[in-house]
């Protein structure tokens, strides 16, 4: 169970990215989170792995606080919330094989990963990963040589190399063409379904949040202004989240 | 600046824009005036204090003849010569009674003759070669009673070993002993081998590149990790963190800024003359130069693979090994292998002020006229560079 408490987040600059944000989320569910750009989506996942230092509140993860925890103890629960980008994030001049074996770095040893070297477990492991993703013949090939989707699909095979209970999806079709989007959703579905992944997951658009999720949240100017079914986002909860202007606009 | 000002004024503006009136015809005219008087004026100060003569120019021309003749057919190859001297007596002035030297020789064997015995100074003497090796050229000289030999013209003898020629007798000192006709021929035996000068070229090239090398290995191991201390993306936007970045860019500013080849002529004061003194002088430049680079490759890195890496719970040595270093080593090679290249360009120049390498010895040769040797070290120069440059930018097509 993720409890976040009264989470708050204000930039150098002054901007106040969150605003005393509570919610908790429940082992197996698929959470999306909604809102504008700028509504503080990609700050609250990172605060959460703490790639962004919260500037005050807590994240309690099964009790233990991550907000509190040293170095080491962050490393230790970092490598169990696998982490999906908007933009990939793949390191484009390394094989997809490496890519997807960086995402045991966390367990290895670290001077053996140092120079590249992974166990033959490792390995193996990796190309099951791919396999379970579709792309296990582009293994040995450049990461910057795939199309969006297959990049994004080497970015969940990384995460699932963490052997993950929890998945940050930040975006992850925001960069992808609609047929794509769907694709690369299943499969984080698919981990969310069978083997009972937490996935917290933003989005842009309502209709693929109506439909992955099973649980909508919505931030707006850095506050908490939804929380609820898909189904209960009706003309005027969306007018609320997205302005009086927006109109929905529906992907294929 | 005053071509654009004068087309500027001289278009005419759009009639009837509010509060910006067209000007008058006379001021534009005046304007454009004035533009090219300064224009002028400045031009003409120039073409005065770099004392432009384009008259030597044009008449000079033959000047630089034999030079260019001497650069276009390097000193490469040499063969062992084998020669053929036959030399016959001539009297200066005619002193009369004297009898014309005998021209029979035993058959087959080459000798000259002469259309008369004796001359006064300054009279042609046909001279006429015969059973000389055919097709073979040679020169034709003077040798004085007294004094040393000197060559008259080039001769070639046809398929026959015959050759003809007339020759003025030089103005030489009236002697009751004989002067000299001699007529000697040249010709290469065995296979060519290469030239002292090509030796010497190649032993100084060898030089300069790895002159290049060591400045750029130099140059990189102290840039390197300054570097980072120029990259604003590093440094920590702090106080001291912003004040070491401010220092490291103007550091390497203001040491890009001195010319290599000033600090070769203080290195050559400091360890004296030789290929060491020039590996300090460019790799000093080199660091600031690739410093500049290195920290703005650093600076476009992509924070995403860094973040990313980081969220798997990898530490910060894992992180710096596989998010930050595949983004910086190829612009790092690329950077270095391009300045390695540029470094044995500019060491070419070093050389002549004395930091070692094939500069030093083409200066030598040109101050001692010996322009065919310094051909071979100019196409040297010029074939290294050419390969260096090719490799260079294939590497760098490769590694990017």
């Amino acid at each position: 169970m993720l409890v976040i408490e009264n989470l708050s987040k204000v930039y150098p600059g002054g901007v106040q990215a969150l605003r005393d944000v509570n919610l908790t989320i429940k082992d197996g569910e698929f959470v999306v989170i909604i809102g504008l750009s700028g509504s503080g989506k990609s700050t609250l996942l990172r605060c959460i792995n703490r790639l962004v230092e919260p500037t005050s509140g807590k994240v309690l993860w099964d009790g233990r606080d991550i907000t509190a925890a040293n170095p080491e103890e962050l490393r230790a629960i970092r490598r169990q919330i696998g982490m999906v980008f908007q933009q990939f994030n793949l390191v484009k001049r390394m094989s997809v094989l490496t890519n997807v074996m960086a995402g045991r770095l966390g367990y290895v040893s670290p001077w053996a990963s140092l120079l590249n070297q992974f166990p033959k477990a490792e390995r193996e492991r990796a190309m099951r990963c791919l396999e379970r993703v579709g792309i296990a013949d582009k293994a040995h090939v450049r990461a910057d040589q795939l199309s969006g989707g297959q990049q994004q699909r080497v970015g969940i095979a990384r995460a699932l190399m963490q052997e993950p209970r929890l998945v940050l999806a930040d975006e992850p079709v925001a960069s992808l063409d609609p047929a794509t989007s769907h694709s690369v959703l299943k499969y984080l579905e698919e981990l969310n379904r069978q083997e009972g992944i937490t996935v917290l997951c933003s989005l842009h658009f309502l209709s693929l949040a109506r439909r992955y999720g099973t649980r909508i949240v919505a931030l707006k100017g850095g506050e908490l202004v939804f929380d609820g079914l898909p189904a209960d986002i009706d003309e005027k909860r969306f007018k609320e989240i997205y302005g009086e202007d927006a109109i929905e606009v529906e992907v294929a | 600046m005053g071509m654009d000002a004068a087309r500027t004024t001289g278009k005419p503006k759009s009639p009837g824009a509010e509060g910006h009136p067209a000007p008058r015809p006379l001021a534009a005219f005046v304007r454009t005036f004035l533009t090219f008087l300064v224009l002028a004026l400045v031009l003409g100060y120039g073409w005065r204090v770099t004392q432009i003569n384009v008259h030597d120019l044009v008449v000079n021309v033959p000047r630089i003849r034999p030079l260019v003749r001497d650069l276009l057919s390097p000193d490469v190859l040499e063969r062992k010569t084998e020669v053929q001297t036959v030399r016959t007596p001539i009297y200066v002035p005619c002193a009369g009674g004297q009898a014309p030297a005998s021209a029979s020789a035993a058959p087959g064997q080459a000798y000259l003759t002469l259309d008369k015995p004796c001359m006064e100074p300054g009279q042609t003497v046909r001279v006429e070669g015969f059973n000389f090796r055919p097709s073979t050229p040679g020169f034709i000289r003077w040798i004085p009673a007294n004094g040393a030999p000197h060559t008259l013209d080039r001769i070639r003898t046809d398929a026959n070993g015959h050759f003809a020629i007339t020759i003025t007798a030089p103005d030489v000192e009236p002697a009751s002993e004989p002067h000299h006709v001699e007529a000697e021929v040249q010709w290469g035996v065995g296979l060519p081998y290469p030239s002292e000068a090509l030796v010497i070229t190649v032993q100084r090239m060898v030089e300069t590149v790895f002159l290049a090398l060591m400045a750029t290995f130099f140059a990189t191991i102290v840039a390197v990790p300054l570097s980072f201390l120029a990259a604003r993306n590093v440094m920590p936007r702090n106080p001291v963190g912003t004040f070491i970045y401010y220092v490291m860019r103007t550091v390497f500013n203001a040491l890009r800024s001195i010319e290599p080849l000033i600090l070769a002529i203080v290195f050559a004061v400091w360890v004296g003359i030789g290929p060491f003194a020039g590996v300090l002088a460019l790799a000093v430049h080199s660091i600031a130069a690739v410093g500049k680079l290195y920290s703005e490759a650093i600076e476009d890195i992509d924070p995403g693979p860094i973040e990313a890496i980081t969220a798997t719970g990898a530490n910060p040595l894992q992180v710096i090994v596989y998010g930050m270093i595949p983004q910086v080593i190829p612009p790092f090679i690329s950077f270095t292998i391009y300045r390695w290249d540029m470094n044995v360009r500019s060491s070419t120049i070093i050389g002549m002020v004395g930091g070692g390498g094939i500069g030093f010895i083409l200066t030598q040769w040109i101050n001692l006229f010996r322009y065919r040797q310094a051909g071979t070290a100019v196409w040297a120069i010029a074939i290294v560079v050419a390969i260096m440059d090719y490799a260079s930018a294939k590497v760098r097509e490769r590694v990017l």
